[in-house]
């Protein structure tokens, strides 16, 4: 093990970015046929999907109410950001109050 | 041609990056508290912020150097597997960024993070044109998180915990927000489930780096399987 940050450095940072250009780099190869571009609009809906089941998993009642209830304020408000800031404030408060 | 790429597009993208960049400040102190307690000074857990830009892997990576006896290649492999999920986030990218031209388009990776790609995602699906866009997320939340290790590293921890703020469940209340946004057709009800349970039971067996991977692969994996058929 080397003791030179500057190469502890690099080789972290080579790490990071081989991830982020890796699977961009070899999607340049694969045609984009109809049947590929509904596979990767798929994808980011069941990313959120699976982070959003993560969290009400991981959380309590205060975590499954504020998502709960962004995805109503979503659909109320028509706007996501909106939702996911209050959502935020939500569980902030439900925490303050011990839920 | 080259596709749309302006500053008024990396304005706008900038502007939605904002509230995604204060959670991240908030995590940023965190990290740079965690390095401070690893012997890293504040030059060292920027420079750290900088190079890796990613939370979760420069945690692991502090880990790993703090017992003194990883490897280089265990150094490698542990920010491979812990990033894997940017092959997906990259990939699903590519079409869209791509038409700006190689040096934009891999400027702007440097910047990918989970929450602007999320937003970057959502922002296509409703015809964002402009390829500046993703680096103008990037610009708040990359400011937000150096910053924040700066402070952390300094000692300079004036904030209360990210929890006490409901910032640990910002990037979760996004993803809840944007996915109910997206959601146009019932068919697209599809992948929403798929992905749901394929992270849940991934979870159990593998961890979250795996069911995050696992329910994007899932989610596009049954949209490919029903495209063309009616549901």
């Amino acid at each position: 093990m080397t003791d030179n940050f500057a190469v502890l450095l690099a080789v972290m940072a080579a790490a990071a970015f081989l991830c982020r250009v890796a699977g961009f780099t070899l999607m340049r190869f694969v045609p984009v046929s109809p049947r590929v571009e509904a596979a990767l609009r798929a994808t980011p809906l069941a990313v959120m999907a699976g982070i959003t089941a993560l969290a009400v998993q991981a959380g309590g009642l205060a975590e499954a109410l504020a998502l709960g209830s962004v995805v109503a304020l979503t659909l109320v408000l028509r706007s996501d950001v909106a939702a996911a800031l209050l959502g935020v404030v939500a569980v902030a408060v439900l925490r303050w109050a011990g839920v | 041609m080259r596709a749309l790429f302006s500053r008024d597009g990396f304005r706008r993208g900038a502007r939605d990056g904002v509230p995604l960049a204060v959670s991240i400040f908030a995590y940023g102190v965190g990290f740079g508290l965690v390095a401070a307690q690893a012997g890293f000074g504040v030059a060292k857990a920027v420079a750290t912020s900088a190079a890796i830009y990613s939370g979760s892997a420069q945690l692991a990576a502090v880990n790993l150097l703090q017992t003194g006896e990883a490897t280089l290649w265990a150094l490698f492999a542990a920010i491979l597997v812990i990033n894997a999920r940017y092959l997906l986030f990259g990939a699903t990218l590519q079409p869209w960024l791509w038409s700006a031209g190689p040096l934009r388009a891999y400027g702007s990776l440097l910047l990918l993070g989970d929450a602007n790609w999320l937003m970057t995602m959502r922002r296509i699906q409703d015809g964002e044109e402009d390829r500046a866009y993703l680096a103008g997320t990037g610009a708040p939340i990359t400011l937000g998180w150096l910053g924040g290790t700066a402070l952390g590293a300094g000692a300079v921890s004036v904030l209360p915990r990210p929890e006490a703020l409901g910032f640990d469940l910002m990037l979760a209340c996004f993803a809840a927000g944007m996915v109910t946004a997206m959601v146009k057709a019932r068919a697209d009800l599809l992948p929403v489930g798929v992905g749901a349970l394929a992270a849940l039971g991934l979870f159990q067996l593998f961890g979250p780096a795996p069911a995050i991977i696992g329910a994007g692969l899932a989610g596009a994996a049954v949209a490919a399987l029903m495209h063309g058929r009616t549901a």
